[in-house]
């Protein structure tokens, strides 16, 4: 924790916006196909497909709002608690579905990352959230002593 | 904090509300598959001879059973398999795919890269799979 606070401001600021664009984007290519996110998401064999088919069309806007919360420092911690929720829940399901056998396609980032493997995947996803939870404690820290 | 969570996410909903109502014809809450693309066992089975049955299942499992005269036609050996099926089809006929059973996707996907990638139409996927068809056919 000690060793957070000794980081420059302008690094924080740096990671805010590269995480925060990464979920834009991320985002954003879902919107422009919800159907196909629909698919994706159907494939981890988790949820109905109607519930599949709502999220769809939320967690990408889900993404760009919060990942503008990030880089325009609005609504700040509540756009960074939960992208590290979602990533956490994301990378249980990522697991469980390769533990269980599935042959998945994420579509986290559409068909850029269709032929992405599982190593790639998990280690992207790991890299955004311990970037994720360090600018969490980071945030906490900074809000506790003001 | 929680205001913030929950400010952020009723705002993400507005957008996801409007674009789930614009792409209402475009998708089914029921069914992964438009009920227009689905075809039951009894309906595939009427068409005869202007059906051609696609098995999209691995080709153990299609080594050990499959609809009569089906053709193997899965993803793993697309490229391979892809021609001798083509070689097969011919305009009027209608493709039924299927898969394992109701919860299988390999007939989706099949279905849905002879519709995009080799611009068929009259693509089909079967309403319980091979399942539906064991069940309808003992």
């Amino acid at each position: 924790m000690n060793q957070l606070s000794t980081i420059p401001q302008f690094v924080w600021r740096i990671a805010d916006v590269i995480v925060g664009g990464v979920f834009i984007y991320a985002g954003a290519i879902k919107v422009l196909d919800p159907v196909q996110f629909a698919n994706d998401i159907d494939n981890y064999k988790i949820l109905p497909w109607t519930i599949g088919v709502g999220l769809a069309f939320y967690l990408p806007w889900l993404e760009i709002f919060c990942g503008l919360a990030l880089i325009l420092r609005l609504l700040y911690l509540g756009g960074l608690s939960i992208l590290t929720a979602l990533l956490a829940v994301f990378l249980g399901a990522t697991i469980a579905a390769k533990i269980r056998g599935l042959d998945i396609t994420c579509g986290c980032f559409g068909h850029a990352s269709q032929h992405w493997n599982f190593s790639v995947h998990l280690a992207l996803d790991l890299l955004l959230l311990v970037a994720l939870i360090s600018l969490l404690l980071r945030s906490e820290r900074v809000f506790r002593s003001a | 904090m929680v205001r913030q969570v929950l400010i952020v996410a009723a705002l993400a909903f507005v957008p996801g509300l409007g674009q789930a109502i614009y792409f209402r014809d475009k998708v089914s809450w029921q069914s992964p598959v438009p009920a227009s693309e689905m075809v039951t066992v009894a309906q595939a089975r009427a068409w005869g001879g202007n059906a051609i049955w696609v098995d999209a299942r691995p080709d153990n499992e299609f080594a050990r059973d499959h609809v009569p005269g089906a053709l193997s036609l899965n993803e793993d050996r697309w490229n391979e398999l892809l021609p001798q099926f083509l070689a097969a089809w011919s305009q009027e006929k209608k493709v039924v795919v299927y898969c394992s059973s109701q919860s299988c996707n390999a007939s989706r996907e099949v279905a849905r890269r002879l519709r995009n990638e080799a611009q068929l139409k009259n693509v089909f996927v079967l309403e319980g799979g091979w399942e539906e068809w064991l069940r309808t056919n003992r």
